[in-house]
């Protein structure tokens, strides 16, 4: 049974600890799970990207149209994936909803003026969540990879070494 | 402040050929994401993605005109 020393049993641990730091950043604001890994570059690409897709959909459906969970749960569901992006939208969604009808709740369900571009709006969000999702699992691969010593952006595929 | 909210606040009216035309930012930016994720040089990155990008955009053409002759091949 073989003993191990203190500082590389913290070292491991601290290795542990970086795969759900990155995850959960990856999740908050996409690509800051990369950057905290050191992948400043790739994480700076991703942070523009999904968060330039998510807020164009928002911008293109409207947020009433676009975050709304009651209306459209799963596509909900997928926008949730981009984390703080997502929580910011629907919080500024309920800020400017009005206050629903006490006398008649049904009247709160909000009808889109322009459908189409709402339909854009949500594929556009949906998309940038299902992106996110996408670096978050990429993030969580690098952290696993780097904590086995790995120094590549890529890990390698299984039986190539 | 405000002119920003209201960006945001109300959806914009699409007609004609802009609702296919707004297919083409959404194909790049998952092919920048994707191959992102993919290329262990990021120098690689803007040719692929371009590649990627022209793949998805013919294919989903490719898949829409074969749905259309289906459409009138059945009416």
């Amino acid at each position: 049974m073989t003993e191990r020393s203190p500082s590389l049993a913290a070292a491991n641990e601290a290795a542990l600890m970086r795969a759900p730091i990155a995850g959960f950043l990856a999740w908050l604001v996409p690509g800051l799970g990369h950057i905290f890994l050191g992948y400043r570059a790739r994480g700076l690409i991703f942070l523009v990207t999904i968060t330039a897709t998510f807020w164009t959909g928002v911008a293109i459906g409207g947020v009433r149209g676009t975050v709304d969970p009651r209306e459209r749960s799963l596509w909900f569901v997928a926008q949730l994936c981009t984390g703080a992006n997502t929580l910011a939208a629907y919080g500024f969604n309920r800020a400017i909803t009005p206050a629903p009808d006490p006398v008649d709740p049904s009247q709160a369900r909000f009808v889109p003026p322009h459908w189409m571009a709402a339909e854009v709006g949500v594929h556009y969000t949906g998309v940038a969540g299902l992106l996110n999702m996408l670096v978050i699992l990429n993030a969580l691969t690098l952290a696993e990879f780097r904590s086995r010593g790995g120094s590549s952006a890529r890990p390698p595929p299984k039986g190539a070494q | 402040m405000s002119l920003l909210l209201g960006l945001f606040t109300t959806g914009i009216a699409l007609t004609g050929p802009v609702r296919l035309a707004l297919m083409l930012p959404l194909c790049l930016a998952i092919a920048v994401v994707y191959k992102t994720t993919r290329c262990e040089d990021l120098r690689q990155v803007p040719m692929a993605a371009l590649g990627l990008w022209i793949t998805i955009v013919i294919g989903m053409c490719a898949v829409g005109l074969g749905l259309w002759l289906l459409f009138m091949l059945m009416i």
